[in-house]
């Protein structure tokens, strides 16, 4: 995985102080930290216990990492750790012996690192999105909205002529390849194939 | 550049994406904003250098049954505190001992004050039920600050 120059950006900015790129940060990460916490099938309440210690440990780092595109991997063992913390807690209090049942078993290295590509790929398509015209991503939230928008429902919401809607979904989509978010997603990213990644899906 | 990508994959891959932040809750994002507060706090970090539990999980290993009490050591470079699990309340004790305050902060950003006796001793009572952390100021201008604790 390349350096994103918009997360070493966000991470040199958030170290200094602003608050603002801190924000930024967390809504990037916040859905990686929170799968790997349903990975571990704990509840609402050890999930809030984990993403807390979390994200205090990653404001404490934030002046030591050196290589901001770590980040992600930090995020993800840092909070399979402290998942890992809690199952075993729970365990214990439970008097269920050492607590490495399956679902904890389940949770190995190879799924942690497949969640941290499919994060980095969700985060840049979401800026790529997010750098869209607004009709843009109009257009296309209604195309994948579910159930899906018909055509004439789009024509009715945004006045786009009915047998306009394919080219300019051509073109909103050609704009969301050629953006910089996108651009910023490695070559090792590449072979890993789209989960349930059925067209249109 | 997914160049590679088809415009039927493209978008099944954004409306994953898509999904995935909505499947977030909103507390959970709050959650991690809120961390923010503690950037740049001007203390001297005591780092856990002893966890009953810890030892407790490798004897785990052999025995399921383990009835001991809970002890933490904090350690910094000019205060040592060390904590024990009685009933309801945290108990410890400064060392070297010294008179002074101890804040209590929980990450939801609440903090209360106890006061540190003559003989460096504290109680915390209630223990706090989300994790947090103790930030102790000493009579003589120590300032230290503990990693977080989970009881």
């Amino acid at each position: 995985m390349r350096d994103d120059p918009h997360v070493v950006a966000l991470v040199t900015r958030a170290s200094g102080g602003d608050q603002d790129a801190w924000y930024e940060l967390v809504d990037r990460y916040a859905p990686l930290v929170y799968t790997i916490c349903t990975r571990y099938r704990l509840s609402n309440h050890d999930i809030e216990d984990v993403g807390q210690n979390v994200w205090l440990l990653l404001v404490e780092q934030l002046g030591k990492l050196r290589e901001p595109a770590a980040l992600p991997g930090w995020l993800a063992t840092t909070t399979a750790r402290e998942c890992l913390r809690v199952v075993t807690a729970a365990s214990k209090a439970e008097r269920l012996g050492t607590g490495l049942d399956d679902s904890v078993l389940f949770v190995d290295d190879t799924a942690i690192d497949e969640e941290i590509l499919v994060a980095e790929r969700n985060a840049a398509l979401r800026a790529a999105f997010a750098e869209l015209p607004p009709r843009c991503q109009q257009l296309l939230s209604m195309l994948i909205s579910d159930p899906p928008h018909s055509y004439a429902e789009i024509h009715a919401k945004l006045g786009i002529p009915v047998g306009s809607i394919g080219p300019q979904r051509a073109r909103c989509l050609e704009r969301m390849r050629r953006s910089s978010a996108l651009a910023a997603l490695g070559e090792g990213e590449e072979k890993i194939d789209i989960r349930g990644g059925e067209p249109g899906a | 550049m997914r160049n590679d990508w088809d415009d039927d994959r493209l978008l099944g891959a954004l409306s994953q994406a898509l999904k995935a932040r909505q499947a977030v809750p909103s507390w959970f994002i709050e959650t991690g904003k809120n961390a923010f507060a503690w950037h740049n706090i001007d203390a001297e970090l005591a780092q856990l250098t002893y966890d009953s539990n810890e030892d407790q999980r490798e004897a785990a290993v052999v025995r399921s049954e383990t009835a001991s009490i809970r002890a933490l050591t904090f350690t910094s470079a000019h205060l040592t505190l060390e904590l024990e699990v009685t009933g309801n309340s945290l108990l410890g004790q400064l060392l070297p001992a010294r008179e002074g305050q101890l804040e209590i902060h929980t990450g939801a950003g609440d903090i209360t004050t106890t006061e540190v006796d003559e003989i460096g001793c504290f109680s915390v009572d209630p223990i706090p039920e989300s994790p947090f952390r103790l930030r102790c100021h000493t009579a003589d201008g120590t300032d230290v600050l503990t990693g977080w604790i989970t009881i």
